[in-house]
């Protein structure tokens, strides 16, 4: 947060005297230049950095997965918005050398678990650090807790935008360090059950979908209109299940610039007969009034009970209000993170690019943060696994868990 | 059983025919039948919890369908198995930690014919209180033991040790109705006295001076007021007189008895004297899990003149009003219909309503519902008998007496 600054010609002239005196692997046009420059002051101690800090790896991945937004696609926005020519994305993100054989591969596990397009965030990570335990040659449980915070340090470094994947680091810490403080006789027995229960946690996962279904099918009437934004693999598991019930409702979808995630969820819909209708990102006011109620996902749910998503989700999520119209979030407990923005601004930023289909001149500003923050005053309720919940009930989980 | 079966017939008569007024006797005579069927239950040896949740389910889900709009019906219902669950398993774990102790001395030679980990008694009867607890991030990578997995460890050590585990057994048989119906005493005993323990907190609350609104009659209110009375604050109250039943004349008469100073207004008048008033005071007809009161007609209005005057809205509900479901779901009648002569009479006005004139259907429709919801958003504080808590604090105190398990009463399919 340090860089703001009351003026932004005052900032411009800062970024322009930081931009100089930086490695020369930084960009050559100056705007994308000015944020990656802020990107690399920021993780100096990054020891696997992240091929291309431009875009935030998180979001490459869901490009990666809906089939709209291409590899070649991100290829082709970066030329637009006019990268250096070397910094193409490498096919696949698989990390280059690193010093520590375990790191390596916890994060080379990561990315494979993390490539399957229907595995949450949190889940690749337990998985991750799974495999990390079954690796390991400690003999104690000191030496293991040791290993894995080495391991999920590292994963968290990787990528620092991914909330998921800070909290299911940190809940699968925190059960280690309960777990040891039960009264296992031995240590091997201690070390599979560890492993055991973290490749079941794929299952829980699963099966926090399937419960976030159950719980909001009574709040999806017949007859109602419900407006979806980004699209979120739980929030499309409601709906089916809802269709399923033989529930009548129709969906508005938001475009979802610049990911066309409003595309692919219509397309999901549409299989399923479910009657859909898109709008454009600024159509959501102007179709708020017919609009019974507001469904979203989440990447993370914050400590005060408020939600980082895509970014829109903020518009939206004040339209509906000062519209009375209920805004709901889905989201499995394992996203629950321990920040607190204050602001907009006081996240790590997570950056992708965005394609307008014709050049933009090099000394036009691209506002090009891929999330935003709805504090939890607009949210009505939270379907997780844990139940259906008011923002205010987040707090009292995070701290149950941490103190 | 016959007798209870009598009992349980005339409570849905008059639980049908809206014979019983105010929640606090519904929930009161909820639960004393309710008892009634519990001690009247033969329950068999093994899983005497079932047993007595399947008979209260059967009962309960009857009593529900009766009268849907009165929800202290059902939150008894699931008090009720809340209260079996926790006593089942306190007895159990009582058990299994006298069990831990000796299974230990005895079997250390045969360890090896165990095929389930070997855990402490107390990380087992953790792991079996957390299955009693609502779902946590805490418990999200734990095994979820089942239910079933208690009980078994308890009767295979039953099996091996013969005489003592099985007088044991019996003991626990009768020890696990006693203590049910003890704990439905004390939920009988809370229930009459909420007037009392909501009352003595009116002290903090009214001060020197002060001015109340008030809208109809609430035997909560009253008692509330009268407390604060008795500690010697002058205070005045304004009663809105609730139409179309009136009721506010008859707190406003009793106000008058018991020495307070009391102004009578129409509901029409609450916006035109909100500026006047201190705080605004009200009973509840059910309190749901957002947060969200079910009260009587004309509380909506009011909670929004509160809200654009700034005036502290206060609901006072005892915890038998404090329902685990969500006003959206479609189990729960927000409203129930009560009959046009309250409004009109039909003498005046039959031209208008009447059939029988040519027309197909009548002009005029009377319409008079009974609640209101009021949203959390315009509550300030709800006074139960645990003390005052914010309107988003409530799912805490769903989470102390409900289980989630009970949301859906219905009898579980036989078959097991």
């Amino acid at each position: 947060m340090w860089w703001r600054s009351a003026s932004f010609i005052l900032d411009q002239r800062n970024q322009d005297d930081a931009a100089s005196s930086t490695k020369p692997e930084t960009l050559s046009v100056s705007p994308p230049q000015t944020q990656s420059s802020y990107m690399a002051a920021a993780e100096p101690f990054n020891q696997n950095p992240n091929p291309n800090p431009k875009i935030s790896a998180y979001y490459q991945t869901r490009a990666a997965h809906t089939g709209v937004v291409t590899k070649d696609w991100l290829a082709q926005a970066q030329a637009a918005v006019g990268r250096h020519p070397d910094d193409v994305p490498s096919p696949g993100y698989e990390v280059e050398t690193s010093d520590s054989g375990k790191s390596f591969s916890v994060i080379h596990e990561f990315n494979n678990w993390r490539k399957q397009p229907d595995l949450a965030e949190a889940v690749a990570a337990i998985r991750a650090l799974a495999a990390v335990i079954r690796a390991s040659e400690a003999t104690t449980m000191m030496e293991l807790e040791i290993e894995l915070k080495k391991a999920s340090d590292s994963l968290k470094s990787w990528d620092t935008t991914s909330i998921s994947l800070t909290a299911g680091c940190d809940l699968f810490m925190r059960y280690v360090t309960r777990t040891s403080a039960l009264e296992y006789e031995d240590f091997n027995s201690a070390k599979s059950r560890l492993i055991e229960r973290a490749e079941k946690f794929g299952e829980i996962s699963c099966k926090a979908r399937r419960i976030i279904a159950m719980l909001s099918q009574d709040f999806i009437f017949d007859g109602c209109t419900i407006l979806v934004h980004g699209f979120s693999r739980v929030v499309l598991e409601v709906l089916k299940t809802a269709a399923q019930n033989k529930k009548l409702f129709r969906v508005f979808c938001t475009e979802g610039r610049p990911d066309r995630t409003g595309l692919r969820l219509s397309n999901e819909l549409a299989k399923l007969d479910v009657p859909v209708k898109l709008l454009i990102d600024s159509a959501a006011a102007y179709s708020m009034d017919e609009v019974d109620m507001v469904f979203v996902g989440a990447d993370g749910v914050v400590e005060s009970g408020g939600i980082i998503n895509m970014m829109g989700t903020y518009q939206i999520a004040l339209v509906a209000h000062s519209m009375n119209k209920p805004v709901y979030v889905a989201a499995e407990s394992y996203k629950f993170a321990r920040l607190y923005p204050l602001d907009q601004k006081d996240m790590a930023p997570a950056l992708r690019p965005i394609d307008f289909g014709v050049p933009i001149p090099s000394k036009v500003e691209v506002e090009t943060s891929a999330r935003d923050y709805t504090p939890p005053q607009y949210l009505t309720l939270l379907f997780t696994d844990l139940g259906v919940l008011t923002p205010s009930v987040v707090s009292d989980e995070l701290i149950q868990l941490y103190l | 059983m016959p007798d209870v079966q009598v009992l349980v017939n005339d409570f849905l008569n008059n639980l049908k025919k809206r014979k019983i007024e105010g929640s606090q006797a519904t929930a009161r005579q909820t639960a004393e039948l309710l008892r009634s069927v519990i001690s009247q239950q033969r329950v068999s040896y093994t899983n005497q919890a079932g047993a007595l949740m399947d008979a209260v389910r059967a009962v309960g889900e009857l009593l529900i369908a009766a009268n849907p709009v009165e929800l202290a019906v059902g939150n008894i219902v699931r008090r009720v198995l809340h209260i079996i669950r926790e006593e089942d398993l306190s007895l159990t774990t009582a058990a299994i930690a006298g069990l831990g102790v000796s299974a230990i001395s005895d079997d250390d030679d045969d360890a090896e014919h165990n095929d389930h980990p070997v855990l402490s008694a107390a990380s087992l009867a953790a792991a079996a209180r957390s299955t009693l607890r609502p779902p946590s991030l805490q418990t999200l990578l734990e095994d979820v033991p089942d239910s079933a997995a208690v009980p078994h460890t308890s009767s295979s050590g039953g099996d091996s040790d013969g005489k003592s585990r099985s007088a044991d057994k019996s003991s626990r048989t009768r020890k696990l109705k006693h203590d049910v119906i003890e704990a439905v005493n004390e939920l009988i005993q809370d229930i009459t006295t909420c007037h009392e323990q909501i009352a003595e907190q009116a002290v903090e609350h009214i001060h020197q001076n002060e001015v109340i609104l008030t809208l109809g009659s609430s035997r909560t209110v009253l008692e509330f007021l009268c407390a604060a009375k008795e500690k010697k604050r002058s205070f005045r109250v304004f009663v809105a007189e609730g139409a179309p039943r009136y009721q506010g004349h008859l707190l406003a008469k009793e106000l008058v008895t018991r020495g307070l100073q009391t102004t009578l207004i129409t509901d029409s008048a609450v916006f035109a004297m909100i500026s006047r008033v201190n705080m605004v005071i009200v009973g509840a007809h059910a309190v749901m899990a957002n947060g969200g009161v079910i009260a009587p007609v004309g509380l909506n209005m009011v909670a929004l003149a509160a809200q654009r005057h700034a005036v502290p809205f206060v609901v006072l509900a005892g915890t038998h009003k404090l329902c685990p479901l969500y006003p959206h779901n479609p189990e729960v009648l927000l409203n129930e219909l009560r009959s046009p002569s309250e409004l009109l009479d039909f003498g005046e006005f039959s031209d208008c309503m009447d059939f029988g004139n040519g027309t197909s259907s009548p002009l005029l429709h009377v319409v008079n519902p009974t609640f209101d919801y009021v949203p959390p958003k315009l509550v300030n504080l709800f006074i139960t008998d645990t003390g005052g808590h914010n309107p988003s604090y409530m799912y805490r105190l769903i989470a102390d007496y409900y289980s989630a398990d009970d949301l859906v009463v219905q009898r579980r399919p036989t078959g097991s």
